[in-house]
């Protein structure tokens, strides 16, 4: 079953769902994402608290295995970065790819951001923070 | 404009995607990590024919051992380590699993081929794709919104700066985290794995903190 056409397959669907999802949600706009993150309107971040919630029942109850992590040197400074630049582009890796599927071309900007981003972190990991696997990839 | 949908449709439908993922692939899945591969496609494409070799490798003898006698068979080789992070698309901890479990898992254990990271990315712009026309709401234009223009800058240059600055911090910090969003926001999160659950309240609070920012002070 889980042959690599059958995780391909599985990619394409988990993808349609959750770019047609996350667009009807309203994470592409700018305004209702600001409007979560400054607590003015609760309805997106009660869809992500409310998701999380449903999965972890789900999770538990389906007995999903967890994978094996560790709280390493590059999580809190990484997550504070993104929470940044989440709050000043409207970003998260997926919400551009959302929002250039919307119209918002200026999006492309922020795709290119995020592919320099992720680049210069294997580079910068490999290179000098030398963050064990988990980082960057690196 | 509010025709989102109401709270509890968008919590339905990120729990289904993310469910109906671990239950058809036995992985979870991450925006950043498939950008991160994607982005790195040569390497990761070395990487994936070694692994490729390894499994061939490993079935080989895993096929000798079980026709040679038991006890003396040869232990089968784990694959090819692959530093994908915890949540993204990865199944990292290979190594943990008792030699029987990980030879017989050997595929599941390596981590989702290049070509259906490809997929999840531009079937994402697919699906957005389809859901602003069918709501009405696709419109091309060359700027971010009103709610950006308000909020951040309504001047074009520094538009185009604060994205890309804003997404070099989205890039950079994600890989650094080990996910994003989805890796830890969803699929690590309803795993109750505690480096998830940090990295998203780190990234949700400092969101929070920065759109303060923005919203009441700059």
């Amino acid at each position: 079953m889980r042959t690599r056409g059958s995780i391909l397959i599985a990619n394409i669907i988990t993808g349609l769902a959750l770019g047609y999802t996350v667009a009807n949600i309203g994470f592409g706009d700018y305004a209702e994402l600001n409007r979560m993150f400054t607590f003015q309107d609760l309805r997106m971040f009660l869809s992500f608290a409310g998701a999380v919630a449903i999965i972890v029942v789900a999770f538990a109850v389906l007995r999903v295995r967890r994978v094996p992590g560790r709280i390493h040197a590059g999580v809190v400074p990484g997550a504070v970065l993104f929470g940044t630049g989440w709050a000043i582009s409207g970003g998260c890796p997926a919400i551009p790819i959302v929002q250039v599927a919307s119209g918002y071309l200026p999006a492309l900007v922020t795709l290119a951001g995020i592919a320099v981003g992720i680049r210069l972190c294997r580079w910068a990991n490999t290179r000098y923070l030398r963050i064990d696997s988990g980082s960057c990839a690196g | 404009m509010n025709d989102y949908w109401p709270w509890w449709a968008g919590a339905a439908g990120l729990a289904l995607v993310t469910i109906n993922y671990a239950i058809a692939t036995d992985r979870s899945f991450g925006v950043s990590g498939a950008w991160d591969r994607v982005l790195h496609w040569r390497t990761e494409r070395r990487v994936e024919r070694a692994n490729a070799q390894i499994t061939d490798d490993a079935v080989l003898l895993e096929a000798l051992a079980a026709a040679t006698a038991g006890p003396l068979g040869a232990p089968p080789l784990a694959p090819a380590s692959h530093p994908a992070a915890p949540g993204d698309g990865g199944t990292p901890g290979a190594d943990r699993l008792p030699p029987a479990e990980a030879s017989s898992s050997m595929a599941r254990l390596l981590p989702a081929p290049l070509v259906s990271q490809v997929g999840l990315l531009l079937s994402i712009l697919v699906g957005g794709w389809v859901a602003a026309v069918t709501s009405g709401r696709f419109q091309l234009r060359l700027d971010m919104g009103e709610g950006f223009r308000q909020i951040v800058t309504d001047k074009p240059t520094e538009m185009i700066a604060a994205l890309f600055v804003g997404g070099v911090l989205v890039g950079f910090g994600t890989r650094l985290a080990g996910g994003c969003s989805s890796g830890h926001g969803l699929n690590g999160c309803g795993r109750l794995q505690p480096v998830s659950i940090v990295a998203t309240a780190v990234f949700f609070g400092t969101a929070v903190l920065v759109s303060f920012l923005l919203w009441k002070v700059i």
